[in-house]
């Protein structure tokens, strides 16, 4: 039992520790695109994440087309219908738990919504807003 | 005795769904199971995950060389991801299944066309869909044609028979 506790333990430091070292990396590439760069902020993800834009598929849609607002509950992909889990990592342990994961969702997600892809601070914005739902 | 195989083998005849297919004849229903667990994961996140003999390999290679445009969504891989599920769907297609009946039907029903941009542009497909009404299609429970899974109730497992057919705000489908 105490080893099961501590492994999970491990296992949630470890998860924490992925998308930490990812922010960081992120606010470096940032800082080098706005050398202003103070940091990454929760309200600017938001307005990232809600605002609505003409997408890839003509037609206008915003991440919480697929996501819906609360997190902790899984979502319909607006386009196919299928079933998208939550995005909270405590609702989702699984959830911004990998590195390519997280790259390869943000790449293909602005260039969806948004018909480009995201700067490193817009990236940063979005994630720290999505983390900061959980706290 | 004679007879009664005759008889057999006449009703076999007046009962097989039809004969436009060449070569041998296929002895499995439906098409082989998606079993990789990659593809199902990376594919089957934003979509159900067709089996890899829907289409023939120079149809899958065609749409694997354009994932940043994948029905104007962005579907694009990781590089080794790319590379593993290229190769599951390319030794997987419709060509390498001709003992299943819906993989050599579409094979056949290709022969002579273009390379297909999607598994319901298959003159197979095209044919079979031809008589639902558009607006069962298109309702939100469907979305579209693509969505096999909302009306073949055991397509994830390969199987698309007529008796496991219910199509939403419609019900069993009578051929």
């Amino acid at each position: 039992m105490r080893l099961i506790l501590l492994s999970l333990t491990f296992l949630s430091l470890s998860f924490a520790n992925v998308i930490d070292d990812y922010l960081t990396a992120l606010s470096v590439d940032a800082k080098k695109e706005t050398p202003s760069f103070s940091g990454f902020d929760a309200k600017r993800g938001e307005v990232i994440f809600t605002s609505e834009h003409i997408g890839k598929k003509g037609k206008a849609i915003s991440c919480v087309s697929c996501h819906g607002t609360n997190f902790t509950q899984s979502h319909q992909n607006f386009f196919t219908g299928k079933t998208i889990d939550p995005l909270s990592p405590k609702a989702n342990p699984t959830r911004l738990s990998e590195a390519k994961t997280i790259d390869k969702w943000l790449k293909r997600n602005f260039n969806d919504v948004y018909n480009r892809e995201g700067t490193a601070l817009e990236k940063g914005d979005v994630l720290t807003y999505i983390i900061s739902k959980d706290k | 005795m004679r007879f009664l195989f005759l008889i057999a083998l006449l009703l076999s005849m007046a009962f097989s769904d039809d004969g436009n297919y060449n070569g041998s004849k296929p002895t499995k229903k439906g098409v082989a199971p998606a079993t990789n667990a990659l593809y199902l994961k990376e594919c089957g996140s934003c979509h159900f995950a067709y089996q890899a003999g829907l289409l023939p390999a120079n149809a899958w290679e065609k749409m694997m060389k354009n994932l940043e445009n994948h029905f104007d969504t962005d579907a694009s891989l990781a590089p080794d991801d790319f590379i593993s599920i290229s190769n599951y769907l390319k030794d997987n297609s419709a060509e390498k299944n001709m003992d299943y009946k819906r993989s050599s039907r579409i094979v056949n029903s290709l022969r002579g066309r273009a390379i297909p941009d999607s598994i319901s542009l298959t003159p197979y497909m095209i044919e079979k869909h031809r008589d639902i009404k558009p607006h069962l299609i298109t309702q939100k429970e469907v979305k579209g044609i693509f969505n096999c899974i909302a009306c073949h109730t055991t397509a994830d497992k390969g199987i698309y028979s007529d008796n496991d057919l219910r199509i939403p705000n419609f019900g069993r489908w009578q051929d």
